[in-house]
């Protein structure tokens, strides 16, 4: 280049006033030369900024000709850019700006993965330097730091259902976003063999992932793909009944499970009492399953963690589904509202038998009235995100579900002057949780990351029942409304950070505080026609407000090339009537590799559970009620060590699973007698519980297919899960109610052909404990036999130890195939499933007879699930 | 289309909702023979103790329980005392009946032995007598009206019943509940069911003097006079009454913990304890 070319090309725009009087790493610069040396560019800083910069020319060499064109940028960010592959660094010392060489000799690279076509943020995505047999895995916001060498200049980003593809590092330590193209969209599925997502390469154990796909792909029931009854067959988990979403983690009940939308917890995770799970899952991104070996980031729960994230919404294109099912309909909508910076998405979800029910059928009772009944859930997401900048992001989540009942009643005969008659009834019940978050994703530095939340979550249950009634001969008017409530609130603020400082650490930390407010049982009576004040209109059970405080820090470590910990803490304080509850608990996990590419993993868990779930039955209902630990029944706790081993096979085709747990719980609440579905007086609930432990313990193997046409997995668990409580069975040991020795899950899944794939999935289960009665006696009813009403005591039953029975084994084999047509710009998709395709009897529950038909007495079984076929059509656009 | 569309819904809600029933060949494993001890005992009356055998679960008629007319009923008062005590037949059914009424402030322990069948025994106090007065009723209407005066401090329980009077004897029994606006169970209004008794402890009025109202299934045409039996129960008679109910009202249905009837019968199975019945008899107006 010509002398007269060089200098027509150092040009010098200053946009700014010339701000001699001092600058900072915010002061706004503008540079724009063409192939000069960094010194030219430091020159032309401080003679336009007054910028002074102090080096030793034997140790920074500014020779490097570079080309830059900025307009207005940080100056800090122009420096970085500037400097970084020279690996200088800079600081100011007084008006000064010093460069130094820089002898670091690693890098860290930050930013994002995302799905290329969607922009939607990936979890669990692999960063993975072969060269170096070093990676490391997004978090749950798709978030990663990788500190390598400083040479490393490439790496393969892998995840499941992606393409695999190596990224070129920039020079700088700057953030990037890493686009995945997922497999779905290429005619031709390539599997490569990347190290990343190998179990043998995660220190966490117990945890299971859960795709969208896996669940769409199971067989369905009247038509509904299922979260729960997916994550059911996961080897350590049982269903609880046949055909109902229980969750029964490593012999834990419902109530120890964590359940978090979006970070946001659930209180009840069903419709229907139980049949189907609360959230439609085509708007779910992914859903990690913790059974154990629980990081030290969760707490609260006992059992399990099941932590369901969302999708965000496509950042580029309007696209969604809706799907017609025997039960249900739904729809989701996602898209841009400002390209590639905001976006939307929004489902909703309405069952309908009573549509169909009310159209069909009409409902009478005994004087011809026809009722008009009501019974739907539904439930709606939205969520909104926004790119602010590279480093941050806001999303804007909620979610809203209710299950109803209504039944009206409205006589049309005519009163019948010497009876009672009946003008109205109306019965409404109503339960649902409502559900709100706003985050804020940060990233500070190359290593440093944040979430900041807030969480909102309700669960509320109400029922209101009101009657007329007429009485013409006395002229009596009955009119009465009585109303009963239920409600829990949680409200919070937590703040994660995710903070990778070398390559050989992974810390997280952070903390919450969150307020609970219980208030259970609140009922009202009005006697609109009544002249004595009755007892009084208004019962409460115990209500309580509580503060719930958390810190937590765990480190992922390497210590060895072949030895890796995860050590943690998690520090919380329950504060409740004036009583603070505490606790420090310890997690620890290992990893130490072994030959031929296994890996031993061991881990330590300790969790505590501060509040207390009142129920019955052993599974969840809509009316059972959450209570706060008190002086008299204190917090829950728990126990766990888990060893196993674990291995990926080299082409990511196979995993393989075998671990072994023993959980011990404490403070476990029990009801030694059934209190009711609803019971207004709660003040006395702990006169009314026993206080025990628990323990639990077993093997689960698994091994499953995750590549190639055929997927699926076969699981086996062994387990016994037992109970001791000193009010009940004698104070003697007995096994939970869903202690199951044996089960076996295979789920399998086939591609057929372009249009066609199939699924099935059977499983087996060995008997739960029951309880039957060992002797019939009679009764008595009164002192004397000159009483007035007087006979033959009732007959009643005895029983004796809890648990003396097991109910048969059970097994099912669900099958489900789909076609699917794709068109240009949409496809549609035909879904039949058959559930318990052999017709099984499985039992639902047992009951003692008494056959006044044949004047027998025996155990006689329900079953609510025989063969059920169902078709769902679905269009995607 | 909509015939289609019936079908369709139509199949698969039958098929939903045909949940079927199947008898299970389990044999239910039968605990032995035991003696079973029963009776509830007044203040001022003669203690009536029934002693009978028990069965296996499979056993369907409720007359097999068989009578232990050999056994040896003991009865022991707290101060001391031990009543003579015949076997009676009345109204086809065998008592062993002391031969002294039972005192208030006592305790009394009973004991049984049969040949065969290991021995047993119980024990119970007596409860003072409830408070109950102003008993009222209206001719075709459906409310009985009280007041009950409840011991205060101390938990107190209640049994109630209501029978038709004629000829001074009270005849029948009638299906009543607790007016719901006076017991706050919504389940009492949902269930919209009856029942020939209630019981109840007086944890949501102890001490309190009030006017309960009864509601009856039917306008009140039957009698001239009406009685309300309202008796106070010891702890041990109100656990016993309670969980019969509740296990009766389970209907066997073993989804949910099975109920447990209440013994205090040590050996064997039943119920020894203490009652106080007061009859209030009215005229309805």
């Amino acid at each position: 280049m010509s002398l007269t070319g060089r200098l027509l090309t150092v040009l010098f725009l200053l946009s700014l006033p010339l701000q001699v009087l001092g600058w900072d790493w915010q002061t706004k610069v503008t540079v724009v030369v063409q192939h000069q040396s960094l010194q030219t560019v430091c020159e032309l800083l401080e003679k336009n900024y007054g910028i002074h910069f102090s080096y030793s020319r034997d140790l920074v060499n500014l020779s490097r000709k570079v080309t830059v064109t900025v307009h207005n940028q940080r100056l800090k960010t122009v420096l970085e850019d500037l400097f970084a592959p020279d690996n200088i660094k800079f600081t100011r010392v007084g008006d000064l700006l010093v460069l130094l060489p820089d002898n670091r000799t690693t890098r860290t690279i930050n930013g994002y993965v995302k799905d290329a076509a969607t922009g939607e943020r990936l979890p669990g995505a692999t960063i993975w330097s072969p060269t170096l047999k070093q990676g490391t895995v997004t978090n749950q916001y798709g978030f990663f730091s990788f500190t390598t060498t400083k040479d490393t200049s490439s790496v393969v980003v892998s995840f499941i259902g992606y393409q695999p593809q190596w990224q070129q590092f920039p020079q700088n330590d700057r953030t990037i976003e890493i686009s995945l193209e997922s497999t779905t969209h290429l005619k031709e599925v390539v599997v490569s063999g990347t190290e990343g997502n190998n179990l043998q390469n995660q220190t966490q154990m117990s945890k299971v992932n859960i795709s969208s796909a896996a669940v769409n792909k199971t067989p369905r029931l009247l038509g509904d793909a299922d979260l729960i009854r997916t994550l059911q067959a996961i080897p350590g988990v049982s269903g609880g009944m046949d055909g109902v979403s229980g969750l029964h983690v490593r012999g834990g009940s419902p109530d120890q499970n964590l359940i978090l939308l979006d970070g946001s917890p659930i209180f009840n995770f069903s419709h229907f009492f139980g049949i189907f799970s609360l959230i439609n899952p085509d708007v779910v991104k992914s859903t990690d399953l913790y059974k154990g070996a629980f990081p030290a980031r969760f707490g609260g729960r006992l059992s399990s963690v099941v932590d369901i994230t969302l999708k965000d919404g496509d950042m580029k294109n309007y696209h969604g589904d809706a799907a017609i099912g025997l039960i249900s309909t739904k729809f989701d909508l996602e898209g841009p509202i400002i390209k590639d910076k905001t976006s939307f998405i929004v489902s909703a979800r309405r069952s309908y038998p009573d549509l169909v029910y009310n159209s069909l059928i009409r409902l009478e009772d005994d004087e011809k009235n026809e009722a008009d009944l009501s019974a739907y859930f539904y439930d709606i997401n939205a969520k909104v995100n926004h790119i602010f900048s590279p480093k941050d992001r806001l999303y804007l989540s909620f979610y809203t579900g209710e299950d109803k009942m209504n039944l009206h009643l409205d006589s049309t005969s005519i009163p019948d002057t010497a009876k009672i008659n009946m003008i109205s009834s109306g019965f409404d019940v109503s339960w649902g949780n409502t559900i709100g978050a706003l985050r804020w994703n940060h990233i500070y530095g190359p290593r440093l990351f944040s979430n900041i939340s807030l969480n909102y979550s309700t669960y509320s249950f109400s029922t209101q029942i009101g009657y007329k009634y007429i009485l013409p001969a006395a002229n009596e008017l009955i009119d009465q409304v009585g109303t009963y409530r239920s409600r829990m609130e949680i409200a919070g603020v937590r703040a994660d950070f995710d903070y990778r400082p070398s390559p050989d650490h992974g810390v997280r930390f952070g903390t919450a505080v969150n307020i609970h407010d219980f208030k259970p049982s609140m009922s009202t009576f009005a006697d609109k026609t009544g002249s004595v004040t009755p007892l009084d209109t208004m019962a409460n059970g115990p209500q309580n407000t509580a503060a719930e405080m958390l810190l937590y820090i765990e480190d992922e470590w390497q210590l060895t090339p072949s030895f890796f910990v995860n050590v943690g803490i998690h520090a919380s304080g329950f504060l409740v009537s004036g009583k603070l509850y505490h606790s420090l608990q310890p997690r620890l996990g290992l990893r130490y590799m072994l030959p031929k590419n296994w890996a031993f993993k061991a881990a330590y868990t300790q969790m505590n559970q501060y509040i207390h779930l009142l129920s019955n039955y052993g599974t969840s209902l809509p009316t059972d009620i959450w209570v706060p630990a008190t002086d008299r029944v204190a917090p829950m706790s728990s126990r766990q060590v888990a060893l196993g081993i674990a291995k990926t096979s080299n082409r990511q085709v196979y995993e393989f699973t075998l671990e072994g747990y023993y959980k011990n719980m404490h403070n476990m609440i029990e009801l030694r007698d059934p209190m009711g579905f609803i019971t207004p007086d709660l003040l006395r609930w702990e006169d009314q519980v026993s206080v025990g432990r628990g323990w639990s313990y077993g093997g689960e193997v698994m091994v499953a297919k995750k590549k190639g046409n055929t997927t699926g997995w076969i699981g086996y668990t062994l387990s016994w899960s037992t109970r001791r409580f000193a009010d009940i069975n004698g104070g003697k040991i007995f096994p939970y109610k869903y202690d199951h020795r044996h089960d076996v899950e295979v789920v399998f899944n086939q591609v057929l052909s372009k249009n066609w794939d199939f699924s099935a999935s059977w499983r087996f289960t060995t008997g739960s404990p029951m309880t039957l009665p060992v002797a019939s006696y009679e009764g008595i009813e009164t002192g004397s036999p000159w009483d007035p009403v007087s006979g033959p005591g009732n007959s009643i039953d005895r029983y004796g130890n809890r648990y003396n029975y097991r109910t048969e084994n059970s097994h099912r084999l669900d099958i489900g195939i789909n076609w699917t047509k794709q068109r240009p710009k949409w496809s549609r998709t035909w879904n039949f499933s058959v559930i318990n395709v052999y017709n099984h009897k499985n039992p639902f529950y047992y009951y003692v007879k008494r056959d006044d038909e044949a004047k027998q007495r025996y155990l006689s079984k329900v079953v609510i699930l025989p063969i059920l076929p169902s078709v769902t059509y679905s269009v995607k656009f | 289309m909509k015939k289609l569309v019936f079908f369709i819904y139509a199949f698969a809600l039958v098929i939903l909702w045909c949940s079927c029933e199947k008898r299970v060949n389990i044999e239910i494993a039968y605990d032995g023979d035991k003696l079973v001890m029963n009776t509830f005992i007044q203040p001022d009356s003669l203690i009536y103790v029934r002693v009978t055998r028990s069965v296996p679960v499979s056993v369907y008629d409720e007359t097999a329980f068989k009578e232990e007319a050999g056994a040896q009923v003991n009865i022991a008062a707290s101060d001391g005392s031990v009543l003579p005590v015949v076997l009676q037949t009345i109204a086809g059914r065998r008592f062993f009946v002391s031969g002294m009424p039972a005192k208030a402030g006592l305790q009394y322990n009973i004991s049984a032995a049969s040949s065969g069948l290991q021995a047993v025994s119980a024990y119970d106090t007596l409860p003072a007598a409830p408070q109950a007065r102003d008993g009222s009723a209206q001719k075709s209407s459906t409310r009985i009206k009280f007041i009950l005066k409840d011991h205060p401090g101390t938990g107190n329980y209640y049994r109630l019943r209501v029978f038709t009077v004629e000829n001074n004897a009270a005849k029948s029994a009638l299906l009543f509940r607790l007016d719901p606006a006076f017991n706050n169970n919504l389940i009492d209004i949902i269930a919209n069911g009856n029942s020939t008794s209630l019981i109840m402890d007086d944890s949501r009025f102890d001490g309190r003097e009030l006017t309960f109202v009864l509601q009856t299934q039917d306008p009140i045409n039957q009698s001239d006079s009406l009685m309300v039996e309202v008796t106070a129960l010891t702890h041990n008679a109100w656990s016993y009454l309670r969980t019969v109910a509740l296990q009766q009202g389970n209907s066997g249905v073993i989804v949910s913990e099975p109920i447990r009837v209440f013994s205090n019968v040590l050996n064997g199975y039943g119920i020894v304890a203490g009652i106080n019945t007061k009859q209030l008899v009215f005229k309805v107006d």
